[in-house]
């Protein structure tokens, strides 16, 4: 199954490369031109060429046979005009140019070993990615640890998943984002969501809505009108608006309220639980008409939302009711802390580990939940293990036949390991794998300084992002359709992702680099280069952790899948009878050593860098539909491209007549670390007080170069969601003065 | 490595800004300070605000409890009163004679209810001494009596028509008693709201149950054995009265800041306890005095969000002390008697302390210490929506350069109004209108720039929307249908013009309907369309679909 040589000429039933939804799709290999209707209904403009696969959609729970604009035209970045094919080396002239293999990585390897020759293991570092499959996650992870020996590896889903998998673990002893089947919320009356905006985020997720719908369920925390909060209009639901930086105001007053109005359950509480008590003491504090006062949203609203939530919990007779968090509410230096207060309110009303009720959090990378489990963070190993953890340092390195005490222990998580590379006492060298930091990364000018300033940036990519653009070698990789592997989605299941083209030119798996990489350097760890032998090591690397795989192989995720199965979700340990793995976790008991799920009290602090006399407005920042992340893919897309071809700044029209920038004008965000410009585009979907940015561009119109880097003290995430700025017309005058100066791309 | 002992501190009042006092200290330090908390109430310490909601039945008394906090360094007397203090020896002695010494003293002895003595509230010697069925609501045993009381009464008069009387009339109407307020005020909370407002939020209690009786005063409340059975009211028209019947009165005439400690201990007093912006004594700047007992300069409404302003204020400010002599016993090799010293308001805290005060307390301004945003008032009275805030209403004396606008909607049952200056809201009423009320009060706590014209600060800032259209007729080309994947009618136009004809062959030709489904039923409606006016088909008018949510 996991050959990667023959070129395949049958459908390959894979899934999309983008979210975490990983919608199911089939890709049907092309000859010659673009003539599936079904596929490319829109024939790619521009006189490129044809594409290698179309796509389809597939019928498998979490798209229900839909998909998004971007899945549809997800085929085209295979296609791509400027895709990376041979390797890149920065030449004498300062210029990035062909080279072998042998060049790029006789290069790479030593200039690694004269750095570390000088400033020993911890001078080089790794900065890995959320989308990478789960074998290549692993083998970077244990690349880091065993041939590198550097504690210097962290990843992009320390800015994604880092807050909520914080406070997951903390209250219930393990992390997966939904710890139930998506499909599960179709049943319920109550969908309570913060901080997500899934209508444009992962629309094929919007279907598992309508049962909420339909009871006028769905309530949408946004301080934007965003699409989704659209969906609750009409009667569907309730949305909630509140300022920037709140929401954990709107969470502890509504868990005051459930606790005044007597809607807790008591019995779930006692048998399941441990630290009420104080836990309604600290929300004592937050009466509605007190928060308020913070949030900004009306008290009698916050009662009707409680009471609504408490009428769809199983004790009040409901059919059921979920609380869900995502990045608006994590991306904050109180993060950890807001999903705590979201979690003490689901289990407050008994909703956590009971079948059609549950706190969730929505994974937003492809592969940001299995990315998260295997070895990319800086304090973890493989199977969610913790590095400090003795016991799971000699196991582990049992598996990978190395000496417990050559391990490193924790790095440094995303930000600071970022701002310390080429600092005295940090790293000189870094790999980026699957992740373009320049536009992604908080406050990114410094970030943009400090990769400036390394002795040696190597990039591996498919396209020449901003941040490969920077490298002084550039690896060509293989990208989704051109590999083997599996995903974890944002319900823990594992899924297999197949290969339906070969990969053009010189471009290589990072598994076969990571192996190379690791012969070269003198090492005698094995790392394998096919995908069903390296996720077998992986399952056994991960017995016994919390995210245990060890019942998982390719061979049983392909037969599962051609039977029609249910799908296998993790914990799926390796026992003699096959274990069927964990659709639905904590029905009987936490993961924490009594069984019981945590409740900590937590307190609003509000926003580090908040609203001052000269920076008198929030910003927020968010996605739009068509497209993802920091755009390097998508905005390679042409219809995608088509439609929002650049970055804009949404404000309210009274905010507009305020500082004099009209509808379509130039307008300037200043920060206190920089500087953004971009079109302006009136709305009354935002707050007057608030101005909102999507995050998908670099250069001039890159919002994350003027986020705040903040971070939450617990998790390390950094407060991408809620800053202040100034909010200022673009002249004339600056324009020239714009022109002429550097614009980074 | 440092040899500083604890610093000694004593607390009276465990109510909700002492207890936030001793929460705040020990976030700071959990072993800089050695804390005696001595709590008259033989209760944890509780959230008071919400005891107009505990008489409403509202909230459950088990919700109200605050955070007790605990720790090595702190130690919690509950049911002990301070009869004394002696500022020379530095003690105070507890009602069961004990004495605890202090380094700092801190009086958060709260208020109590006035009550103005009438026939009926007191006894032979003018002292007053309620009867039966007669409550002031000011602690949890009042509140628990209170709501006991509903059980046996279906009359209630509540006297005194400030927010506590408004919230508790409104909550016990809630509870379905026949209730009267009684307010010798022209309109209800005339502390904050001027006519206009105040005939608003009446009309708003008139509807919910409540007989507001402004201008009238209580004369007497009628007790037979022992217990009330109504309370007598002068109407004003030079008559005996008129005669209210009640088996409960609840009192809410005010309260009376608690300074009869300080007062026998030397301490100025005057409507309060007289402090200064640091919340020191000026007569002795060991002894602090925070929340409602205490009179700071810019003066006190008696809001507990005042009371956590005065509890952060005074904890950096101890902190920074200990602070100080930390540092000073580090550098007591060069200067040996500097640990001696008392540190004084002059001492400079730590660059660390005083940034963090700084980031905590955002600006202070020139003529003190900026209190804004502590002064909101937020009445509790469920779908009633009353906020008033800052320098508005009747708590207003106009000032040059300020600006006032309007909109008293009273027969719709709304009054707004928004007070500015300096570019920014420096106070507003609202009643009636929840949302308008919150935005509001988001923009005067932030100091957030109003809008050109401040007019716009009276209504909810959204844009009327489009009327949604009824008929695929009349949808702009340009319009989106499919959201997921950005087909617009134009899309589907162009492919039925070539050749497609249902719901699948344009979602062949579109994609639209492929993502999450919901615009399914438009473009059904948008085919039906087409097919009745490019095809000619039966009905040339169409239908006007279902497509209201296009």
């Amino acid at each position: 199954m996991s050959s990667a040589t023959a070129a395949p000429a049958a459908p390959a039933a894979t899934h999309c490369p983008y979210c975490a939804l990983q919608c199911g799709m089939e890709l049907t290999p092309v000859e010659g031109s673009a003539s599936s209707a079904a596929a490319v209904a829109a024939p790619a403009p521009g006189g490129r060429a044809p594409l290698p696969v179309a796509v389809s959609p597939r019928d498998f729970p979490t798209n229900a046979g839909g998909l998004c604009q971007k899945g549809w035209t997800s085929a085209s970045v295979l296609g791509v005009p400027d895709r990376i094919t041979t390797p890149l080396v920065r030449g004498a002239d300062g210029e990035l140019a062909e080279a072998t293999w042998d060049e790029a990585l006789t290069l790479v390897t030593d200039r690694v070993r004269a750095i570390q020759d000088r400033h020993g293991p911890e001078g080089v570092a790794i900065f890995g990615g959320g989308g990478l499959t789960n074998e290549k996650a692993y083998a970077l992870g244990k690349f880091a640890r065993t041939v590198l020996r550097t504690p210097n590896i962290d990843y992009n889903g320390r800015f994604c998943m880092s807050s909520a998998a914080a406070a997951g673990n903390r209250a219930f002893g393990v992390d997966r984002g939904m710890p139930f089947p998506l499909t599960d919320l179709g049943g319920a009356d109550v969908v309570l969501l913060l901080g997500s905006n899934p209508a444009e985020t992962m629309p094929p997720f919007v279907q598992h809505l309508a049962g909420a719908r339909d009871a006028g369920g769905l309530v949408v925390v946004d301080p934007r009108r965003s699409a989704t909060a659209r969906l609750a209009d009409d009667g569907q639901g309730i949305h909630v608006q509140p300022v920037p930086g709140t929401d954990m105001v709107v969470l502890l007053a509504l868990l005051h309220v459930v606790v005044a109005e007597r809607l807790v359950d008591a019995d779930y509480l006692a048998e399941r639980t441990a630290g009420y008590d104080d836990v309604v003491r600290s929300v004592s504090a937050w009466w509605p008409e007190r928060a308020e006062t913070v949030c900004g949203v009306p008290a009698e609203t916050l009662r009707v939302v409680a009471r609504r939530l408490a009428a769809a919990s199983p004790a009040h007779g409901g059919r059921g009711a979920y609380v869900l968090t995502g990045r608006g509410v994590e991306q904050s230096a109180q993060g950890t802390a807001t999903v705590t207060a979201a979690i003490n309110l689901a289990l407050s009303l008994g909703l956590v580990g009971r079948e059609g009720s549950g706190y969730g959090c929505l994974t937003g990378q492809g592969n940001g939940q299995g990315g998260r489990e295997h070895g990319q963070k800086s304090d973890q190993l493989p199977g969610y293990r913790k590095i400090d953890d003795p016991a799971a340092r000699s196991y582990v390195a049992s598996v990978w036949g190395v000496d417990p005490e050559t391990l490193p222990g924790p790095g440094k998580p995303a930000v600071a390991l970022l701002s310390s590379l080429a600092t005295p006492g940090g790293p000189q060298a870094l790999f980026v794998h699957g992740s373009n930091v320049l536009v992604s990364a908080p406050n990114a000018d410094r970030v943009r300084e400090r990769l400036e300033a390394l002795d040696l940036l190597v990039v591996c990519d498919f396209v020449p992002s901003e941040t490969a653009r920077l490298a002084d070698v550039v690896l060509p990789v293989t990208q989704w359709a051109e590999e083997e592997g599996t995903m974890t989605s944002l319900e823990g299941r594992v899924i297999r992702r197949r290969q339906a083209v070969e990969a053009p030119g010189q471009a290589r798996s990072e598994l076969w680099l990571l192996a190379e990489l690791a012969r070269r350097l003198g090492s005698d760890v094995h790392f394998g280069t096919d995908p069903a032998e390296v996720f077998d090591e992986l399952a056994r690397a991960s017995a016994g952790g919390p995210a245990d795989y060890s019942g998982l192989s390719h061979a049983r995720l392909d037969a599962d899948e051609a039977v029609g199965g249910p799908g296998l979700y993790w914990p799926c340990p390796a026992t003699t009878a096959e274990h069927p793995g964990t659709p639905r976790m904590f029905l009987d008991a936490f993961g924490t050593p009594d069984g019981r799920a945590r409740m900590v009290p937590v307190d609003h602090g509000g926003p580090t860098d908040d609203v001052r006399g000269d920076a008198p407005t929030y910003l927020v920042t968010g996605r739009v539909l068509q497209h993802y992340q920091s755009g390097a893919q998508t905005r390679r897309v042409a219809e995608l491209d088509r439609l929002v071809p650049e970055p804009y700044v949404e404000l309210h029209p009274q905010l507009g007549l305020r500082v004099g920038v009209a509808d379509g004008d130039r307008v300037r965000l200043e920060s206190a670390r920089g500087v953004v410009e971009a079109v302006a585009r009136w709305t009354d979907a935002v707050r007057p007080d608030t101005v909102f940015m999507p995050f998908h561009w670099g250069g001039l119109g890159g919002v994350n170069r003027i986020t705040s880097d903040a971070v939450d003290p617990i998790s390390s995430m950094p407060e991408f969601k809620v800053c202040a700025v100034d909010v200022i017309p673009v002249t004339a005058a600056d324009t020239t003065a714009h022109d002429t100066q550097e614009v980074p791309v | 490595m440092t040899l500083h002992v604890p610093t000694k501190i004593v607390v009276v009042g465990n109510g909700m800004v002492g207890s936030r006092l001793v929460d705040e200290l020990v976030r700071r330090s959990a072993d800089a300070f050695d804390i005696t908390v001595l709590g008259a109430e033989p209760y944890e310490p509780y959230n008071r605000v919400l005891l107009s909601d505990v008489v409403a039945g509202r909230t459950d008394v088990a919700a109200i409890s605050m955070p007790a906090v605990s720790g090595e360094h702190v130690r919690t007397l509950r049911g002990v009163s301070a009869v004394s203090v002696d500022r020379v020896r530095r003690t105070v002695t507890d009602d069961a004679g004990a004495v605890h010494p202090y380094d700092h003293l801190v009086l958060a002895t709260g208020s109590q209810a006035r009550v103005f003595p009438m026939p009926g509230l007191v006894d032979d010697d003018g002292v007053v001494e309620l009867p039966g069925g007669v409550h002031a609501l000011r602690t949890l045993d009042d509140a628990r009596e209170i709501v006991a009381a509903t059980m046996n009464s279906s009359r209630a008069v509540v006297v005194g028509g400030g927010v506590l009387g408004v919230e508790s009339a409104y909550g016990l109407a809630a509870r379905g008693l026949d209730v009267t307020l009684v307010d010798p005020a022209a309109a209800p909370m005339n502390r904050q709201l001027d006519a206009d407002a105040g005939s608003v939020l009446a009309a708003g209690l008139t509807e919910h149950g409540v007989t507001v009786r402004s201008g009238t005063r209580p004369t007497e409340v009628l007790v037979a054995g022992g217990r009330a059975v109504g309370v007598r009211i002068d109407t004003g028209d030079g008559g005996d009265g008129e005669v209210l019947a009640a088996g409960l009165v609840v009192l809410t005439t005010g309260t009376v800041p608690e300074t009869g400690l300080a007062a026998a201990a030397g301490l100025p007093t005057d409507r309060g306890i007289v402090v200064g912006h640091d919340l020191a004594s000026p007569a002795d700047r060991r002894v602090f005095a925070v929340g409602d007992c205490a009179q700071p300069p810019q003066g006190s409404r008696g809001l507990v969000a005042e009371g956590w302003d005065h509890a952060r204020r005074l904890a950096d400010h101890l902190a920074s002390l200990v602070v100080a002599l930390q540092d000073a016993s580090q550098r007591s090799q060069e200067r040996p008697r500097e640990h001696l010293r008392f540190p004084n308001e002059d001492e400079r805290p730590s660059m660390a302390v005083r940034l963090g005060t700084l980031l905590a307390t955002r600006a202070a301004t020139d003529d003190g210490v900026d209190t804004r945003g502590t002064d909101v008032v937020k009445v509790k009275a469920g779908p009633l929506s009353v906020v008033s805030m800052g320098a508005a209403g009747t708590g207003r004396a106009p000032r040059p350069g300020e600006r006032a606008v309007r909109l008293a909607d009273t027969v719709g049952g709304r009054y707004i109004e928004a007070v500015v200056a300096d570019g920014v809201l420096i106070g507003a009423t609202c009643v009636g209108d929840a949302q308008v009320a919150a935005d509001l009060t988001a923009a005067y706590t932030r100091r957030s720039p109003v809008p050109v014209d401040p007019a716009f600060l009276l209504l909810t800032p959204v844009m009327p929307s489009a009327e949604p259209a009824t008929s695929p007729e009349h949808m702009p080309d340009d319009a989106t249908v499919c959201r997921c994947n950005g087909v617009s009618k134009h899309d589907i136009t162009c492919a039925w013009d070539d050749g497609a004809r249902t719901k699948d062959d344009i979602a062949a030709a579109t994609r639209a309907t492929t993502g999450c489904g919901s615009c399914t039923e438009a473009v059904c409606g948008l085919a039906d369309w087409l097919s009745a006016t490019r095809d000619g088909g039966p009905g040339a008018e169409p239908e006007a679909a279902d497509l209201a949510s296009v």
